[in-house]
């Protein structure tokens, strides 16, 4: 990351929230801005760049959904959602529309503070790397070859393709639909068992426990990530 | 034909009178004899009515003429001083015969009141010793079918609805012209079809049941040949048969009416109570969160009387105070779930859901306080996926964990037990606490139970009865049983299959 400190944008209709999270995010070294609307939302993201939006899904004026697929037609920067638990649909809207992650209310100051960091590490993250590596787990994207603690590991096609997506987009919350859509195309974005099975499958080949996943997150209800 | 038998006993008592008279005729003075003819038309006037006892009137006079007056055996008459005993006799005769008749006739009435009075009784008694309004309803239909021989029905209105047939004898048909007829005696509480002039052609008659509160209902009687009508006295009858069911039917829905009163009253004290125990538990969490956000502001604050709180103590504050705020936020949760589930807007996105993940899931947002607690998973080989909500089915496991780490001493495994059955997919927690009383086992997923235990009641007592409507609208079932060693172990049932949507996604 460069010296510079980064900016977030912080997007809520909620007085007090927006000023809790200014006063967290400060905290922590970052510039702040705030919007109250959906509208306030796009004009400051188009005029401060910020690295950062976060975004809270229930705004006055317009859907958060409605924000994300706007802002997604010209930028890539990273947008993690702020949602309460009753709308889950709205979440996994905003995730398909291009959210790269979800934070449900209420949420702690460091859980936000490490998807902060996830985001901005895999924003400034120039190109993919040949190899990626976290804990024991291996991926060699070169070779297609997966080794867990050394060890070599066979997956299906499917399994890797999963694997490889997850990869790609590390510490990202990928829906369902997404993968499903990657992987089998749009004729199978609704066959979750699909996925249920593969992932299931994928867990026990490289997972320690697979009762305890520690590679491929749940999302439960909306997805899967992979920890970054 | 009974009439012309008495008419023939009254014809044979003039002759018993004749044949009486005929031995003792020598010994005494014709006009005499009259009298044994006056006895015999009292005696028919008496027991055989008003006609035979005027024919034995004129049977005597005659007979009196042609066998004791001379000349005998011819009505001629001699001696014309006899035609004052004949005018007497015949008068006298037929005054006798309509007094005794009136007499006759007043005792027959008696007795019909008598029989009329002891069926009111007798339904009365029956009304007393019945427990409920059908029952009651039942009795009115039994004494008045019994008692006037005719098809009978009851419509009573349900609270608030129509008319309702609630007892009839089997074979009594509604069809439109009768509800008209009804419907206007329940309206203008008076009695209207067959033998009224309204809607006279109906095939019953429908008698208002009166009551000082307004109609409680209509009470209906039908002939068994089409045209029979009551007598007055019948009516009279039905009258009263009425004014009983009226009564009858008054008392009961007064009785409904005090028992409702009742349950409301008790509902209204519980929901106080449980309003009491969700502002205490909730607000418990809320007054350490301000208590320790007030000591750092005022610490920050800084002026004389300032708190001094070093490193150890604050962190201690505040871990107290993000604890405690997990604590309120799952309190919230659970009311919230316990709202949506009750009020029917809970929907469920079913999908094949894979029990391993949603386990993992599920202890991976496990409390604080229980996060370390050691879990040991056994999930049977090749589990189907099962179709479920996972977010819910999440939740579920979570409150069922909760528990388990809640009631049991800190350290003690808990054992999850995974496998697949007849069709369903069983999930067993169990946990080494100190289990539930066998007669309480049943009760754990009520609404707001809490083990009646010191120091061990945090929480609102809804977590089990959330799962238990979670666990339902899967189409599955939960149950808690204790374990031999102590603990308790509850068993989440799921159906393999959901018929509907084999495989499908939402």
């Amino acid at each position: 990351m460069n010296d510079q400190p980064a900016n977030i944008l912080v997007v809520d209709d909620e007085k007090p929230i927006r000023r809790f999270l200014r006063a967290s995010l400060q905290g922590h070294g970052y510039t702040v801005f705030e919007a109250g609307s959906g509208q306030e939302a796009i004009q400051e993201a188009t005029g401060r760049r910020p690295d950062v939006i976060i975004l809270d899904l229930g705004l006055p004026d317009m859907d958060g959904t409605e924000v994300t697929r706007q802002l997604r037609e010209w930028t890539k920067v990273p947008i993690i959602v702020l949602s309460v638990r009753d709308h889950e649909s709205d979440k996994i809207a905003a995730l398909d529309a291009g959210a790269d992650d979800y934070l449900t209310k209420p949420f702690g100051v460091g859980e936000l503070m490490a998807r902060i960091r996830v985001n901005l590490r895999r924003a400034v993250k120039t190109e993919d790397e040949p190899v990626f590596e976290i804990g024991g787990l291996q991926v060699d994207l070169s070779h297609r070859l997966v080794t867990v603690n050394g060890k070599g590991v066979d997956l299906t096609p499917n399994e890797y393709d999963i694997l490889r997506l997850l990869v790609h987009n590390p510490g990202k919350v990928l829906t369902h639909r997404q993968i499903l859509h990657e992987i089998w195309g749009l004729a199978y974005e609704t066959e979750s068992h699909l996925l249920r099975v593969n992932i299931s499958n994928l867990r026990h080949k490289i997972e320690a426990d697979p009762n305890r996943p520690e590679y491929i997150l749940t999302e439960p209800g909306v997805g899967y990530r992979l920890r970054y | 034909m009974a009439s012309i038998l008495r008419y023939l006993e009254s014809l044979g008592l003039v002759a018993m009178a004749t044949l009486l008279g005929t031995p003792i005729r020598a010994l005494l003075h014709p006009t005499n004899l009259v009298m044994l003819y006056m006895a015999a038309v009292v005696i028919a006037a008496f027991f055989l009515g008003r006609g035979p006892a005027m024919l034995a009137s004129f049977l005597s006079v005659f007979a009196f003429d042609y066998f004791y007056v001379d000349p005998r055996l011819s009505f001629t008459v001699a001696d014309t001083e006899y035609l004052v005993t004949f005018t007497g006799l015949l008068v006298v005769g037929l005054v006798v015969s309509g007094l005794a008749a009136r007499v006759r006739e007043q005792l027959q009435a008696l007795r019909e009141r008598e029989r009329q009075v002891e069926a009111l009784n007798a339904l009365s008694r029956d009304l007393t010793s019945a427990v409920n309004l059908d029952a009651m309803l039942q009795a009115v239909v039994r004494h008045v079918n019994q008692t006037l021989s005719r098809e009978v029905v009851v419509l009573i209105p349900r609270p608030g609805g129509p008319l309702e047939r609630r007892a009839s004898t089997t074979d009594f048909m509604l069809d439109e012209s009768e509800l008209g007829a009804i419907h206007w005696a329940f309206e203008h509480s008076e009695t209207a079809g067959m033998g009224t002039n309204i809607f006279p052609n109906a095939k019953a008659r429908y008698v208002p049941l009166k009551t000082m509160r307004g109609v409680m209902g209509i009470l209906g009687v039908r002939p068994r040949q089409p045209g029979r009508f009551l007598t007055s006295a019948q009516r009279q009858q039905l009258e009263g048969f009425a004014n009983l069911a009226a009564l009858a039917v008054e008392r009961a829905s007064l009785a409904e009416e005090a028992n409702r009163a009742q349950v409301l009253g008790e509902a209204e004290k519980l929901q106080t109570a449980l309003l009491n125990s969700i502002s205490h538990d909730l607000r418990t969490p809320l007054v350490s969160i301000q208590g320790v956000l007030d000591s750092l502001l005022e610490m920050e604050e800084g002026g004389e009387n300032a708190v001094v709180l070093d490193r150890e103590a604050r962190l201690d504050m505040l871990e107290n105070a993000r604890e405690e705020t997990t604590r309120l936020n799952r309190l919230v949760e659970n009311l919230l779930d316990m709202t949506r589930l009750e009020s029917g807007t809970l929907k469920l996105r079913l999908e094949p859901g894979d029990l391993q993940d949603v386990i993992g899931s599920a202890l991976a947002h496990l409390d604080d306080p229980y996060k370390n607690r050691p879990v040991n998973v056994h999930m049977a080989e090749n589990l189907p996926l099962i179709p479920m909500d996972f977010v819910l089915m999440e939740q579920v496991l979570i409150n069922l964990l909760d528990n388990a780490a809640k009631y049991s001493p800190p350290g003690a495994p808990i054992e999850i037990n995974v496998n697949c059955l007849d069709g369903k997919a069983l999930v067993r927690i169990a946990d080494r606490g100190q289990g539930v009383p066998p007669s309480e086992l049943e009760r754990v997923f009520d609404k707001f139970y809490r083990l009646n235990r010191p120091g061990q009641a945090k929480g609102l007592g809804l977590g089990l009865s959330i799962c238990k409507g979670i666990v339902e609208a899967h189409g599955g079932r939960i149950w808690a049983e204790n374990r031999p060693g102590g603990g308790m172990l509850v068993t989440v049932a799921l159906p393999v299959e959901d018929a509907g949507r084999r495989g499908g996604a939402r």
